[in-house]
């Protein structure tokens, strides 16, 4: 299937016009420009291309970069680096307050139609491949028992008032796959808390 | 289709190696009650009948034309059934889209749909109904264990699958409501036969062997409807492939087709079979048990290293040992010998009778702390006998919570098993076996209630 990465800006927007929280992110085009963006709090940057599905692995991403000399080190370094993944760019984002790593994502489903996963984050997604999928759109109970499903439910969400952020998530974001015409859909990772969460990464193939 | 008051048989045969002539014969020598009309062009008189040039020639109203026909002549013999007014049809004749003939079985549809009749197949073994004595299956009788009358309804989209399982059926005791092997599905499909089922008064259980639904939503729809009235025990078939390894996205590499399906039948309430063992095991404890209220186990054993296996395979299964209730632990102390410790699992040890089964029974039985009992009756042992399989039955008669019993050997032991089967109480072979079919009633009767 020829598919189409959407552009980043455009699938911030998309999530965020589902109330999804989408962490604060700019498009840089030199260090001066990130740390304009940085306004002084530690930032991410990191390069942008349809071609690097594996960001960190790849070391396309530098995390809590503070001052001007890490920011510059950190921008020539990856415009060095993007240069493989040509068209490429790079953005910065602000730095989501530590939590549990999760990825919630997307597809539609040849026999079944759009479907919604959920599963243990970030660097984990592949080694310990813990999800739980189910066909969209979902209940309530539907989201509860796919956190029930994972191995990883109690990394995932150790209270009561997490798993309650978790569905209302796995809730929105059922909505969003039902009404979008979208092939693929990546939330990875979102850092989950407490008192919230943060959608760090979006990929959404049309 | 299935409850037929007569049955024409195109493609009869006197060759008893052609399968219409083992279809005649199961219909005559099977006992059904109903008209039987065999149909060859080239005879006229097969196994002692009068035989019909064309379905057309027989003149009187006809329920179901079963067609065991080289796949060529299916069109023109379909057309005739539908000038004949056949309410329903079986396509036993395979070579249609199965061997990528996909132009002939469009054509079939387009007859059927054009008369209004459902047509089964092709490419498949059609239905069984042992209330009515109809069977449309080219198995000769003496090849198959018949299966009882009972409640379970067993669908199959594969013919090899569903003759083995219905053979293995056989030797259980519960019994079959209805058999449905539909092929190529060309017309009736999957979520045909769930709705079929589900307003069939005669079916307590479905089980389900499944290679691909062809209506993806409308088979999520009718599970979940299905559920709603009756467990359904499924297991899919088909080549497991991994996520593509160059997907574009995280999700898609993760989640493809098997995971699709798994997620649809978690999402229908389904209970998940893994191999054709689960089908059967969890079949059967669906045909006999009540719903249990909670997820604690209560063990007896005459058999300690049995005891402990059982053990692990509750928690493996996710499922709890009870803790007696001060009552059950008093009338236990009171009721056992000195050898017998009281806790749970209770091991009643290697002498124990019926009198001593009894008593642990008595005691456990309606202790409100537990929810479910397994008994490991052991025949090997001196003590265990014919007795104490009729007691296990007549508890088992007034017992209102799930209790299985496992018990494994070979002629004594399977005489014995045999026998509580047939009263409805289910044995198990292995504690594993025993542990995941309590635990799937469990996550059933959670699914009712609404309880993740």
């Amino acid at each position: 299937m020829n598919m189409e990465l959407m552009e980043y800006g455009a699938a911030a927007k998309l999530v965020n016009s589902y109330k999804i929280n989408s962490i604060e992110s700019k498009y840089v085009k030199n260090a001066q420009e990130a740390l304009l963006f940085s306004k002084g709090k530690k930032i991410v940057l990191k390069v942008l291309s349809g071609k690097a599905l594996h960001k960190s692995k790849m070391g396309l991403v530098k995390v809590g970069l503070e001052n001007q000399k890490e920011m510059e080190a950190a921008f020539s370094d990856l415009s060095k680096k993007g240069k493989k993944f040509a068209p490429y760019k790079i953005i910065a984002q602000k730095m989501a307050p530590g939590g549990v790593e999760i990825i919630v994502g997307g597809r539609n489903d040849a026999q079944f139609g759009k479907m919604i996963l959920l599963g243990l984050g970030g660097i984990y997604v592949e080694t310990f491949r813990d999800f739980a999928l189910r066909a969209c759109p979902i209940t309530r109970f539907d989201a509860k028992s796919m956190i029930a499903q994972l191995k990883s439910k109690k990394v995932v969400t150790y209270n009561g008032k997490m798993e309650a952020q978790l569905e209302e998530l796995l809730l929105k974001t059922s909505k969003l796959l039902v009404a979008t015409k979208l092939e693929e859909l990546d939330l990875n990772p979102v850092i989950i808390r407490e008192d919230g969460y943060d959608v760090v990464d979006i990929r959404v193939l049309r | 289709m299935l409850k037929p008051k007569s049955v024409a048989i195109i493609g009869a045969s006197n060759n008893p190696d052609k399968v219409g002539h083992v279809i005649l014969n199961n219909y005559v020598e099977g006992g059904y009650q109903g008209k039987i009309y065999p149909v060859n062009k080239d005879s006229d008189l097969i196994m002692g009948m009068k035989a019909y040039k064309s379905v057309r020639d027989i003149r009187e109203p006809i329920d179901l034309a079963v067609i065991a026909v080289p796949a060529p002549v299916v069109p023109m013999v379909l057309e005739e059934c539908g000038k004949a007014k056949v309410k329903s049809v079986v396509v036993v004749s395979g070579g249609f889209a199965e061997t990528g003939n996909v132009e002939l079985q469009s054509q079939i549809v387009k007859i059927a749909d054009k008369y209004q009749m459902s047509m089964m197949g092709p490419n498949c073994l059609g239905v069984m109904d042992p209330r009515a004595r109809s069977d449309t299956m080219f198995l000769p009788t003496y090849k198959l264990s018949k299966p009882k009358i009972g409640g379970v309804s067993f669908v199959s989209q594969s013919g090899a699958v569903g003759s083995t399982v219905l053979d293995l059926i056989g030797k259980e005791g519960f019994g079959l409501s209805k058999f449905l092997s539909y092929g190529n599905a060309a017309q009736v499909d999957e979520v045909d036969i769930l709705e079929y089922l589900m307003h069939d008064e005669e079916t307590k259980v479905i089980i389900v062997y499944l290679e691909g639904a062809k209506r993806g939503r409308e088979f999520l729809e009718m599970g979940k409807r299905v559920s709603k009235i009756k467990p359904v025990v499924i297991i899919k078939g088909g080549v497991t492939e991994a996520g593509a390894a160059a997907a574009h996205s995280h999700t898609a590499s993760l989640a493809g087709s098997h995971e699709a399906y798994d997620a649809v039948f978690r999402q229908c309430g389904f209970s998940i079979a893994h191999d054709l063992d689960d089908l059967l095991y969890f079949g059967k404890a669906f045909a006999t048990e009540p719903m249990p209220k909670g997820n604690r186990v209560a063990i007896i054993t005459n058999g300690g290293g049995t005891g402990v296996l059982t053990t692990d395979a509750v928690y493996n299964s996710g499922l709890k040992m009870a803790e007696y209730s001060k009552e059950t632990a008093k009338s236990l102390k009171k009721s056992m010998p000195m050898t017998v410790n009281v806790r749970n699992p209770l091991d009643v040890v290697g002498d124990a009778d019926v009198k001593r089964y009894e008593d642990a029974l008595m005691a456990i039985s309606g202790d409100p702390n537990i929810d479910m009992i397994i008994v490991i009756a052991l025949f090997q042992t001196p003590g265990a006998d014919e007795k104490l399989a009729q007691k296990l039955i007549e508890y088992k008669r007034k017992m209102d919570k799930p209790m299985i019993v496992i018990s494994a050997g070979s002629q004594y032991t399977e005489e014995r098993k045999i026998l509580m089967e047939n009263e409805g109480l289910p044995v198990y072979d292995s504690p594993t076996a025993a542990a995941n079919s309590l635990a799937e009633l469990l996550k059933y009767s959670n699914y009712r209630k609404g309880i993740v």
